[in-house]
């Protein structure tokens, strides 16, 4: 094999398929983007803030004892004393993920953005002893047919509480305590409904603490357990114990980075061959390589093409947890292993898509040849769960060793919680690489005869054929 | 002189359908050689099996001496006949990718390019992609990268077939050029007087067979068809009378004139003598044969006729004679 034309063909392969505005802009720059777009979209949804409500609320309180302390509760200012309070919170969590920003900055953006903190403005009424529910809720109708006129915002009814008069005092006390309806004006804001809810929830536990004669700051304190981070002590040391991210995105994202990265190189390929056959152009090039030149240095530029994409995303990824603060989640042997299960994934799929190219007239016939490798793409995802369940079963097990979905099984292995001994991962590798080069070998023989081969799209025993011919 | 292909007992066969049966072959280097037969006569097979790019069943088959052309593989040009470029690949770039897997060194590639495109009168056209050209130029762009990096031994397989006369011409003196370089030129049409017009050596291929592997001059004595072609004075209309005169056998009007065929033992001197002397004529000319009427006479083995019509269409339409004197 004539390795600098090999090189040449794999460059062609390379350029024609990286080299596009398309790819760089659909397969590394748009993700790369999204990535750096989410921090920006969380803080501009918080200071895209829908205008504040502003307007009344009756309340009816048959318990005679709660509406005081909503309108203590409900106050404007005590109300945007908590929403800049919430903000705050989260604007520390925000700075975290974004870590360019510098502190001056974010402190100068934080104050103008709690100034501009636009809470609702409520009026509590009670509303008298005599008072029906029903009359209430007719004044809310009538509104709604003078709503444009309506001068003072203030009278706006937002909502209607009814408070049940065994709400903070057990009446009979096999009993429990009673509770409370709200009814509002449609479309207020969420917050707007969550303010009013919470506040009159707040309200009436503080009278039944009051009641019962018992310290809310004390029952605070005693639910009040803060965790300490988990630990697992293993032979080298402790370390963080296993959440829900370690056990279950960490192998999925594995999987699926294996996954996409084999399989875009393999569909580039296989559009590229049915292209170079269907142009006509694979006789021009067959008098200057050899079929399997040819295809060896197509699988070398998709590769590269397959290669990039895991390098990018990898890239992203390893950023994302740094700026998450989960960067002890990164395990350089794992990003290793992800590369080295990728070539040989890749290495199986891409013999397979040569093979179908080569085999067809066009990227329709492809389709009937690709359903039994899209099943094959599949099963990953398949036994993704019961995989992940239990990593060492004789089930995950055995999987793990048929190529070529080996690679993918195996990475989801390797990344659990319950990590395989060395020697499977190790038997694992060295499985695949006899089926790379049996992958190969067949795709080379189909390849070769597929690739002069017009007309009539074989089926799987005319495959089988070509095998056993060439 | 070493022979550039040499070909012996090969044969090859698809499935049930024999391809190529039994053709030997012995190219000269330097000469230039037209494979001739209608199509799906075994042309292509037989110049993909010189190329190393299907491999013969049986036989043996040596190309500028080495075993196979896989060995040298930049020593030869070839442009296939079912013509392939990249569509979005500009010009220039294609024919520098494909000489640089023909083993050409990257420096002095784009001059070598430009110049090639100067001459097929495509200079302006390197920056384009492939499928903004129209067919003829892609044709020519196709040519240049078969003969780009300055084979010993050119194939070509139906370099003319969709080309205007012009760029017929300008192919024809491009071919011509490279065989007085001293590089050794095949080439397969199914068109015999583009055979005709290039060629020193003929071989023709019917229906998996060498049929004719011969120098053009040896040809046509061989095959002289005994047959003159006359223009009365009196007109076409004079056919039964000139059908009168002593040695001629039959008369036909063909194009123009009247094909008057010779008995046997006739020279055609004497019986040119007797026809003028018989009747005035415009125009009175022996008869040359041309590949077609070989190539007819090869195949129908001398039915002659209207049978010889029917098979001439037959074969240049490329259908297969299935039933012979049926027709």
């Amino acid at each position: 094999m004539n390795m600098s034309k090999v090189m040449r063909v794999a460059a062609r392969e390379f350029a024609s398929t990286a080299m596009t505005k398309g790819f760089i802009i659909g397969a590394l720059v748009l993700p790369a983007a999204m990535a750096a777009i989410i921090p920006v979209v969380m803080v501009l949804a918080m200071k895209a803030q829908p205008p504040a409500d502003t307007g009344t609320v009756y309340v009816l309180d048959h318990s005679k004892e709660v509406t005081p302390i909503i309108q203590d509760r409900l106050d404007p200012e005590a109300v945007k004393g908590r929403w800049i309070e919430r903000f705050e919170e989260a604007a520390d969590t925000v700075q975290n993920f974004v870590p360019g920003v510098g502190a001056d900055a974010a402190e100068n953006s934080m104050e103008q953005a709690t100034s501009n903190i636009k809470s609702p403005i409520f009026r509590i009424i009670p509303a008298g002893d005599g008072t029906n529910l029903d009359e209430l809720k007719e004044e809310l109708r009538k509104q709604f047919a003078s709503d444009a006129g309506l001068a003072d915002e203030n009278k706006k009814v937002l909502a209607i509480i009814e408070i049940d008069a065994n709400a903070t005092k057990k009446i009979n006390e096999d009993e429990g305590y009673g509770t409370y309806q709200a009814f509002f004006r449609p479309k207020l804001n969420e917050e707007t409904i969550g303010e009013i809810k919470g506040g009159v929830r707040w309200s009436i536990r503080q009278k039944r603490y009051e009641n019962a004669d018992l310290d809310r700051t004390m029952i605070a304190e005693i639910f009040e357990i803060s965790a300490r981070e988990s630990k697992e002590i293993t032979e080298e040391g402790e370390r963080k114990a296993a959440n829900g991210i370690a056990t279950f995105a960490i192998p999925f994202v594995a999987m699926i980075l294996l996954l996409m990265a084999s399989m875009t190189g393999g569909q580039y390929l296989l559009t590229t061959t049915v292209e170079e056959k269907s142009n006509r152009v694979v006789e021009v090039l067959l008098s200057a390589v050899s079929p399997l030149e040819l295809m060896t240095g197509k699988i070398i530029g998709q590769m590269g093409v397959g290669l990039s994409l895991l390098t990018v995303y990898n890239a992203v990824g390893i950023i994302a947890l740094i700026a998450f603060s989960m960067g002890d989640l990164i395990d350089p042997q794992m990003i290793l292993l992800i590369f080295v299960f990728f070539l040989l994934a890749y290495f199986m799929f891409a013999s397979l898509m040569a093979a179908v190219g080569a085999a067809v007239n066009d990227l329709r016939e492809a389709q009937s040849l690709m359903t039994p490798v899209m099943l094959l793409m599949i099963m990953p995802y398949i036994f993704f769960m019961p995989v992940i369940r239990a990593p060492n079963s004789l089930f995950s097990t055995v999987l793990s060793f048929i190529p070529p979905i080996s690679p993918f099984i195996m990475i989801m292995r390797v990344s659990s919680t319950d990590a395989p001994p060395t020697w499977q991962v190790l038997l694992a590798i060295l499985i695949n690489m006899v089926g790379v080069v049996l992958f190969l070998w067949i795709a080379a023989k189909v390849f070769r005869v597929g690739l002069l081969m017009f007309g009539k799209p074989p089926n799987l025993r005319t495959l089988i054929k070509w095998v056993r011919m060439a | 002189m070493p022979n550039a292909v040499s070909m012996e007992g090969v044969r090859k066969t698809f499935g049930r359908k024999v391809a190529v049966e039994g053709i030997d072959l012995a190219i000269p280097e330097g000469s230039i050689y037209g494979f001739i037969g209608p199509n799906g006569a075994g042309k292509t097979t037989t110049i993909r099996m010189i190329m190393s790019i299907l491999f013969p069943d049986r036989g043996d088959l040596a190309v500028l001496g080495k075993k196979s052309a896989v060995e040298s593989k930049d020593r030869i040009g070839y442009l296939p006949e079912e013509r392939g470029i990249y569509k979005k690949m500009k010009v220039g770039a294609f024919l520098k990718h494909i000489g640089r897997l023909k083993g050409l060194d990257s420096r002095g590639l784009g001059n070598t390019v430009m110049e090639w495109l100067d001459r097929v009168e495509l200079a302006d056209v390197h920056k384009k992609k492939c499928e903004e050209l129209s067919k003829g130029m892609q044709q020519k762009v196709q040519f240049i990268a078969s003969v780009l990096h300055d084979p010993d031994l050119i194939i070509l397989d139906e370099p003319f077939s969709g080309l205007d006369p012009v760029n017929m011409r300008l192919l024809r003196s491009l071919i011509d050029e490279q065989h007085t370089n001293g590089k050794t030129v095949i080439f397969s049409t199914h068109v015999m007087y583009q055979a005709e017009q290039l060629c020193d050596h003929i071989v023709m291929i019917h229906e998996g067979k060498k049929v004719l592997d011969d120098t053009l001059d040896d040809i046509r004595t061989r095959f002289d068809p005994r047959a003159l072609h006359v223009d009365p004075i009196g007109g076409l209309g004079m056919s039964n009378e000139i059908a009168q005169v002593a040695g001629v056998s039959h008369v036909t009007p063909v194009e123009g004139a009247l094909e008057v065929i010779l008995s046997e033992g006739v020279e055609p001197q004497d019986a040119m003598k007797a026809l003028l002397s018989a009747h005035p004529m415009n125009r009175i000319e022996i008869k040359k044969p041309t590949l077609e009427d070989v190539f007819i006479e090869i195949v129908t083995d001398g039915v002659r006729g209207a049978d010889a019509e029917q098979l001439r269409a037959d074969l240049l339409a490329g259908s297969k004679l299935e039933e012979e004197g049926e027709s």
